[in-house]
């Protein structure tokens, strides 16, 4: 038997790891449709923090690259492997929840829970997380989407990206060494509280970083209690709708706190889709015969009174910007009825998938822009989409911008991207147009966040990094992780 | 390259699969869930151990990116083909949102057809199965016993082999749970129907085709349904949801339309229920229900076991926080039972633990092979034995004698 899969069952034991070729086939892959299949040679499910050390310095010892991964729903590629070979090390038997806390107001995990079942028993308990993880949040694990700064499955627009809301993190480092941070640094702290503190924020290096400066095992977060009164609406918005979205959203923050949890705005090709027109199958068959963008937001408050106020204000300024609201109930198109009450939020996405028909997958080139460049971004799209129209007809694929969703501050997270053909004689094809869209996305001034294999490379590859801070970028890397063990490839570092 | 006929034919099935997988771990309160596949804690638990993975490896068969081996097919078969992935995929939970990929994505279907493939490539079913399948050919049942002896059960019960209703009494029951057959014929026998039961019928080929032995479950459900048309069948009762599922989803797939209705026996009798024609006797019990995973979200029967249930007097229903479509597969079916017994006790030990959650009384259920696991967990942790029992069983004591 070769010496590393000894050395790996010997960390973790011989039933949590593989080199079967058909079990490293199915972690070669990510969920979009374009990137090479790429097979590692071992796969591990380790169940502690202490064998994820362990078999980070195996890795070390045999100078074996790893790349960590949760749920494996990461739309960019980030958790497969860039390079052939190495060890995927698949997170999701650490699953459990520690500690909820609920003087401190925070919840202790380990960083292999999904979003869906944290969330879950809190809401048995009055509690959230705030910001629920991403859309695909029902898959999608906590390290994960702290890894990304997820947002988009609920909660964005209150409580901006999840990572915001991180006060502690347990981390392995790429020699094998574990630390705590954030209120944890401390070893007279008793219970984790608050990530600022004890200098400079070493946790914040290890969230958005796509697991090259480390593998979260567990994580702190912030609870809040859920409110009981909401409001959930829908509207049809007047053309430009990106344009009027933009102007509600910061007329909204310039209010104040208005309680709004969620908003969206779906652009009419978006809306045309889900009514069904452009395949055999109606998702949403209410909105069929609109022929202009929807918009919808969900909204909390703690009394009836203080709901009443503010769906007042909001109501207002949406129908000053050519807002006419849909019926109540689901049934009548009201989307975010379904988001909110009925946990729709973590099948944000779900109309994407074989949204053209079956077969048909997304390669996102979701990002961040501030709310008064949204209608910039729209443009900047239609302007690459005339630019790349022969190679869009020979993929056969849909481009644009499916969803706009008000998150953070003044923040929008831009879905847009292309739905392509999952078929292997397309994904060179696909690759290139998607690559041509997220550098086009990079140059436009959008910032992703989910960046993975290919946006990560995108970033480099068209210089947005100015130099001395893609260097220090690199001398952090290389200081923590000499041997080049932790996701080889992503920035290309 | 090695052919792939089976799972040729459902490709664009696979290639829907967009890999999101919820299949794994779903938790949504709002639609009960909490929770998806079974396999996950219960084995090592890597990818192709749910469906996301299964799916994933059937793309890779398909675009010949490696050969199957027998670990391969191992894998393969520790799957209950309990539905629960299909249940969740793109599953919006509301009738006026539907996204497309639930619409074509049959997760169990494309699982079987691998398992086809797999019996024509010589790495499948698995040893246990090939020994049980050999039996059903010689006896026509899958428990080594003697087809002489399936009607043993019926003790004194003057039996007739014709008769417009017609019950199908399986292999389980007679073999392994003989009072599950006596009651069902005696609460019918109680509202004035006699049954008809015929020594000629056969397995109805659920194992075969669960398995991937298509041709011995053809070869089953013609000789079935020629017993049916002799028997003068216009509806056939069965109690084993296995068979419910294999006579109403499959024959017709297999034979063409049915000259007759099959009806589960929660169905048959919540009718005579409602007609008022059986007579029950009160007394306080509080009782769980268990879904079979073929009776409920392979055939979406759900409501009549329970309606049976409340329609007991003092009888109170408390429902397992997984219930219905979300409900945890007892962890025997699709061949795991009897190919790896242990791995079906280990699941059906979780189940027993959401039961005793309820502080029910008593586990009931309404299919003899998730009884007759259900039942072995128990036996097998002390700590988690609870009576378990179908539904008609309780029935039939609470009967005013």
């Amino acid at each position: 038997m070769d010496r590393v899969l000894r050395a790996l069952e010997d960390a973790v034991g011989s039933e949590y790891v593989s080199d079967e070729e058909f079990i490293l086939y199915t972690y070669s892959r990510g969920i979009d449709g374009a990137l090479p299949e790429r097979m590692p040679e071992y796969v591990v499910r380790p169940g502690s923090t202490e064998e994820v050390s362990r078999v980070v310095r195996i890795a070390n010892r045999y100078k074996i690259p790893i790349v960590p991964r949760g749920g494996g729903c990461c739309l960019t590629g980030g958790s497969k492997p860039i390079e052939e070979g190495g060890i995927v090390m698949d997170l999701t038997r650490m699953n459990r929840i520690l500690n909820i806390d609920f003087d401190a107001m925070t919840v202790t995990v380990e960083c292999g829970i999904t979003w869906a079942k944290l969330n879950t028993i809190l809401f048995e308990k009055g509690y959230y997380t705030g910001t629920l993880g991403p859309g695909s949040g029902m898959s999608a694990v906590v390290g994960g989407g702290l890894s990304h700064h997820s947002v988009g499955g609920g909660g964005g627009a209150k409580y901006g990206t999840c990572s915001e809301h991180c006060v502690a993190l347990e981390v392995v480092l790429p020699q094998g060494d574990i630390i705590q941070t954030g209120s944890n640094a401390s070893i007279y702290v008793k219970e984790p509280f608050c990530r600022f503190g004890f200098g400079p924020d070493l946790l914040s290096i290890f969230l958005g970083d796509n697991g090259i400066f480390g593998i979260k095992t567990k994580a702190t977060l912030e609870i809040f209690p859920r409110p009981e009164y909401h409001e959930c609406k829908t509207f049809v918005l007047e053309n430009p709708g990106e344009v009027n979205a933009a102007k509600i959203w910061l007329e909204w923050r310039k209010k104040g706190d208005l309680g709004i949890y969620d908003s969206q705005y779906l652009p009419p090709l978006t809306v045309i889709a889900y009514a069904g027109l452009l395949t055999e199958f109606p998702f949403i068959p209410a909105w069929k015969g609109i022929d202009k963008g929807i918009f919808w937001y969900t909204l909390e408050a703690y009394t009836e009174k203080e709901l009443e106020e503010k769906v007042k204000i909001a109501d207002e300024i949406v129908k000053k910007h050519g807002g006419e609201e849909l019926g109540e109930k689901v049934e009548d198109g009201n989307i975010a009825r379904w988001h909110y009450e009925m946990h729709g939020f973590w099948q944000n996405w779900h109309g994407l998938w074989n949204g053209i028909g079956p077969g048909s997958i997304p390669c996102t080139t979701e990002h961040h822009v501030p709310i008064h460049r949204v209608p910039d971004i729209f443009k900047a799209f239609e302007k690459w989409e005339e630019e790349n129209r022969p190679l869009l007809e020979k993929a056969g694929a849909f481009s644009g911008v499916s969803t706009a969703i008000l998150c953070g501050h003044t923040t929008v997270e831009v879905d847009s991207g292309l739905l392509v053909w999952d078929k292997p004689e397309l994904r060179e094809l696909n690759r290139k147009l998607w690559i041509s869209q997220l550098q086009m996305v990079i140059k436009a001034g959008g910032m992703p966040y989910m960046t993975g294999e290919v946006y990560s490379q995108a970033l480099v590859d068209t210089g947005a990094f100015s130099g001395p801070y893609f260097e220090f970028l690199r001398t952090l890397k290389n200081a923590l992780d000499p041997n080049r063990i932790l996701s080889p490839g992503k920035y290309r570092l | 390259m090695v052919e792939f006929k089976h799972i040729k034919e459902l490709s664009s099935m696979a290639y829907s699969c967009s890999g999101i997988g919820d299949c794994r771990v779903a938790y949504r309160q709002f639609l009960n869930w909490y929770g998806v596949c079974p396999m996950v804690d219960h084995t090592p638990g890597f990818e192709p151990y749910y469906a996301r993975g299964k799916i994933r490896a059937i793309k890779g068969l398909l675009e010949g990116k490696f050969e199957p081996n027998e670990e391969f097919a191992r894998v393969m078969y520790q799957c209950t083909t309990c539905g629960a992935c299909k249940a969740v995929c793109h599953v919006s939970g509301v009738e006026s949102i539907t996204w497309p990929t639930s619409q074509y994505l049959d997760h169990t279907r494309l699982f079987e057809a691998l398992r086809a493939d797999l019996v024509e490539l010589g790495l499948g079913p698995m040893p246990r199965h090939r020994v049980i399948l050999d039996w059903t050919r010689k006896e026509h049942n899958p428990y080594m016993e003697k087809h002489a002896d399936k009607l043993k059960w019926a003790g004194g019960r003057e039996l007739k082999s014709k008769g417009e209703v017609f019950f199908f009494i399986g292999c389980t029951g007679p073999y392994r749970i003989p009072n599950i057959c006596q009651d069902v014929y005696d609460v019918a026998s109680a509202a004035g129907v006699n049954l008809a039961v015929s020594p000629e019928e056969w397995c109805c080929g659920s194992v075969a085709l669960r398995v991937g032995d298509r041709e011995l479950t053809a070869k089953l459900a013609k000789h079935n349904l020629d017993v049916f048309k002799r028997a003068g069948a216009k509806t056939i009762v069965t109690h084993c949801a296995g068979c419910y599922r294999t006579l109403k989803k499959d024959y017709p797939e297999l034979l063409g339309e049915l000259p007759f209705e099959v009806l589960h026996v929660t169905e048959f009798l919540a009718r005579l229920v409602e007609e008022g024609r059986l007579e029950l006797v009160e007394g306080e019990l509080t009782v769980t229900y268990h879904d079979p995973c073929h009776l409920g979200r392979h055939c979406g029967v759900y409501e009549e076991p329970r309606k049976l249930i409340e329609s007991i007097p003092g009888v109170k229903l408390v429902e397992m926080r997984r219930n219905r479509d979300g409900a945890l597969c007892c962890g025997a079916g699709g061949g795991v039972k009897s190919a790896f017994p242990e791995l079906a006790v280990s699941i059906a030990k979780e189940r027993l633990s959401h039961a005793k959650e309820t502080g029910a009384q008593l586990l009931l259920s309404a299919c003899p092979f998730c009884e007759r696991n259900l039942s072995d967990a128990g036996a097998a942790d002390p700590s988690l034995q609870m009576q378990v029992k179908d539904v008609v069983s309780l029935l039939n004591e609470r009967l005013k004698k």
